[in-house]
């Protein structure tokens, strides 16, 4: 059977297409302005690459904030479901995600069977996400993809006391005019953001295996940081950012199978 | 139903009503809700009770921006910012906001509508402990109101008056602990809106006609088969459920979830002990409305609370708890930190925590945590 997962994020919006247990192929593009339209040129790249059509698609599961809008699909889970599915599938002795998307941050708990048994979300400031990182990369002048390395190298993380972005944002700026490295900053924005998150997480508690997805999981700083701010091992799918897709397109897999033996 | 038509027109004309009424000079007395004012004395004294219960609305919480600080819990905010902008107009009518104080965040309500506009507030303290002393405190804070009361109505409570207010509001009480009871197991013949409908109707309703309504209702639905449904039946517990705050109870509804208890330190009218009638009345009053009442967040120790919603959790045959509190209320942030822990010791049962400033941006992550709350519920009961 032919399936599909559409995820539908702040920033990306990202699809996964799966036969049986094969991923066949996936996408990710910037979200943009309209959800409605990224979750078609999504789904439809996607297509593209696996050589399919849209009909050729038995079932879709949407999530991702703008889960509701994807007109075309059969059923909406919410993006916890569907990480939960995801890294399971990959990985069942995790325990716990930390996911680290453009808009929000979470921390899963699951039990033996993979099922959600408890989980946080950030709130609506942008502290602790994607979009703090991409702002500070902007401040700094850093591309996103080099900052993870960059971070690196800083062997004396700055102290970054502000977890607001608007207010990180000003003390960066000081920072840089005391004349602190690249380096350091970055060290010290990493440790800021996995301060954060581990404050959040308390409360759902890190049990081995932790697993870390989101776009965020890309950057190597980030992982480092969190490793360091949790004092366990995490482990990271080959590809963070299509997780919440692949568990979509996995639970229509599910949802597909039960409508078939009730047929 | 047609009974909830007959409640929604009588309270359209309310307003008119009261109006009417102020004019022939009758007097008006609000007060806030937290479920600590013993409204028997108001209708004993001749004059109207109305609870001031309305929220959801940012606009009025945004209002008090210029003499509040930020973290004064998000209802108490919106109570203020309808006093002193006038949008309200039941608090427009009022002649006298009786405030019994339960902590910090109602206080400011009493302070700033005391100093900001022309209604006259009447606050009274209410211990966070239950014993010889606090009971006396209270009893004589609600003395002092009577003595208030009179004084604003030229009209004596005589113990006959007051044993009469308080059998009418005991059989509300009944009412409403009767049609709640209905929902304890199997299908759930009312719907969690209009049983919170007609709690928050029941705050400004006028008394007589709002225990009849109560009566047919209760008739109808004892008659009634509901269908069996299979929805997760849920807790809805928290700090404040206002009438115009109906966000959670749509998106759990809307997520497949039914909710069939609701336990609030504000918003839901305390209906499950009774005053007794006989001998001294003010003590039975203080009986009921003090050291009987299920105690908010805020009570030290908190246990009578946390095995109050262990109690509702097995009564009613829950499948998970709902925690809903306002944003800055930090008695209800502390218990939703520890609660969960004795929950699942106890019933197994996990619970969800969502909190709000009645920011419409809100919505989207609130919808996220409801609907993955309801599907893992779904997700367990179906192995």
């Amino acid at each position: 059977m032919i399936v599909a997962g559409v995820d539908i994020g702040a920033a990306t919006a990202k699809a996964v297409i799966l036969s049986d247990d094969k991923v066949l192929s996936s996408s990710v593009i910037p979200t943009g302005y309209s959800v409605v339209m990224a979750a078609e040129a999504v789904t439809k790249e996607a297509l593209l690459r696996s050589g399919l059509s849209m009909s050729q698609l038995e079932y879709i599961v949407s999530t991702g904030y703008g889960r509701r809008a994807v007109s075309f699909a059969n059923k909406a889970l919410t993006e916890i479901i569907c990480h939960a599915a995801g890294v399971s599938s990959l990985m069942p002795q995790a325990r716990t995600i930390v996911d680290i998307g453009g808009q929000d941050s979470k921390v899963i708990g699951l039990d033996a069977d993979g099922n959600v048994s408890n989980f946080v979300m950030n709130d609506k400031c942008a502290a602790g996400t994607g979009r703090f990182l991409e702002v500070m990369a902007g401040v700094l002048g850093v591309e996103i993809s080099e900052m993870g390395a960059i971070s690196l190298l800083g062997k004396e993380p700055c102290q970054i006391t502000s977890t607001c972005t608007v207010f990180a944002e000003s003390e960066m700026v000081s920072l840089r005019a005391e004349g602190k490295s690249r380096e350091n900053i970055l060290a010290g924005i990493n440790k800021a953001l996995v301060h954060r998150i581990a404050i959040m997480g308390q409360s759902v508690g890190f049990r081995e295996k932790v697993a870390f997805t989101g776009g965020v999981a890309k950057n190597i700083g980030i992982r480092k940081a969190l490793e360091d701010g949790i004092g366990l091992k995490i482990w990271v799918p080959e590809e963070p950012q299509i997780i919440g897709a692949l568990g979509a397109a996995i639970l229509a897999k599910t949802e597909l199978a039960s409508l078939t033996q009730i047929r | 139903m047609e009974i909830m038509h007959k409640l929604a027109s009588h309270l359209k004309t309310r307003l008119v009503e009261l109006n009417r009424a102020k004019q022939q000079g009758r007097k008006i007395v609000g007060y806030t809700p937290g479920g600590y004012l013993p409204e028997e004395l108001i209708l004993a004294s001749g004059a109207i009770p109305i609870c001031l219960i309305r929220g959801g609305d940012h606009s009025v919480v945004e209002l008090t921006g210029a003499y509040l600080c930020r973290w004064i819990d998000t209802f108490c905010r919106a109570q203020i910012g309808y006093a002193v902008s006038g949008d309200d107009p039941y608090y427009s009518i009022v002649d006298l906001l009786a405030i019994p104080i339960t902590d910090n965040h109602i206080r400011a309500i009493s302070d700033i509508t005391d100093h900001s506009t022309d209604i006259e507030v009447f606050p009274f303290g209410v211990p966070h402990m239950k014993e010889e002393s606090t009971f006396s405190y209270y009893l004589h804070g609600i003395t002092r109101l009577k003595a208030k009361l009179e004084a604003l109505t030229g009209t004596e409570i005589t113990k006959p008056k007051l044993r009469e207010a308080i059998s009418l509001c005991n059989r509300e009480r009944e009412l409403f602990r009767e049609i709640s009871l209905m929902r304890k197991s199997g299908p759930v013949p009312i719907s969690s809106r209009d049983f919170v409908a007609l709690n928050h109707a029941s705050f400004l309703a006028d008394k007589e006609v709002m225990v009849e309504i109560l009566e047919s209702l209760y008739k109808e639905l004892k008659g009634r088969i509901a269908l069996p449904d299979g929805h997760p039946r849920i807790l809805l517990t928290g700090s404040t459920l206002a009438m115009g705050d109906s966000r959670v109870l749509d998106l759990i509804d809307e997520a497949g979830g039914e909710v069939v208890i609701e336990e609030f330190a504000e918003g839901i009218r305390p209906y499950w002990e009774n005053v007794n009638p006989d001998g001294d009345l003010m003590k039975a009053l203080a009986e009921c409305y003090f050291m009987q009442r299920v105690p908010p967040a805020w009570f030290r120790p908190g246990n009578e609370r946390r095995d109050f919603l262990i109690k509702l959790a097995k009564d009613f045959n829950v499948d998970g708890v709902i925690w809903y509190q306002l944003m800055y209320r930090e008695s209800y942030k502390t218990e939703s930190y520890y609660f969960p822990d004795k929950l699942k010791r106890d019933t197994g049962l996990r619970m969800l925590t969502v909190e709000s400033d009645y920011d419409p941006s809100e919505m989207g992550p609130l919808r996220t945590r409801i609907e993955t709350f309801i599907e893992t519920i779904r997700g367990k009961r179906h192995g």
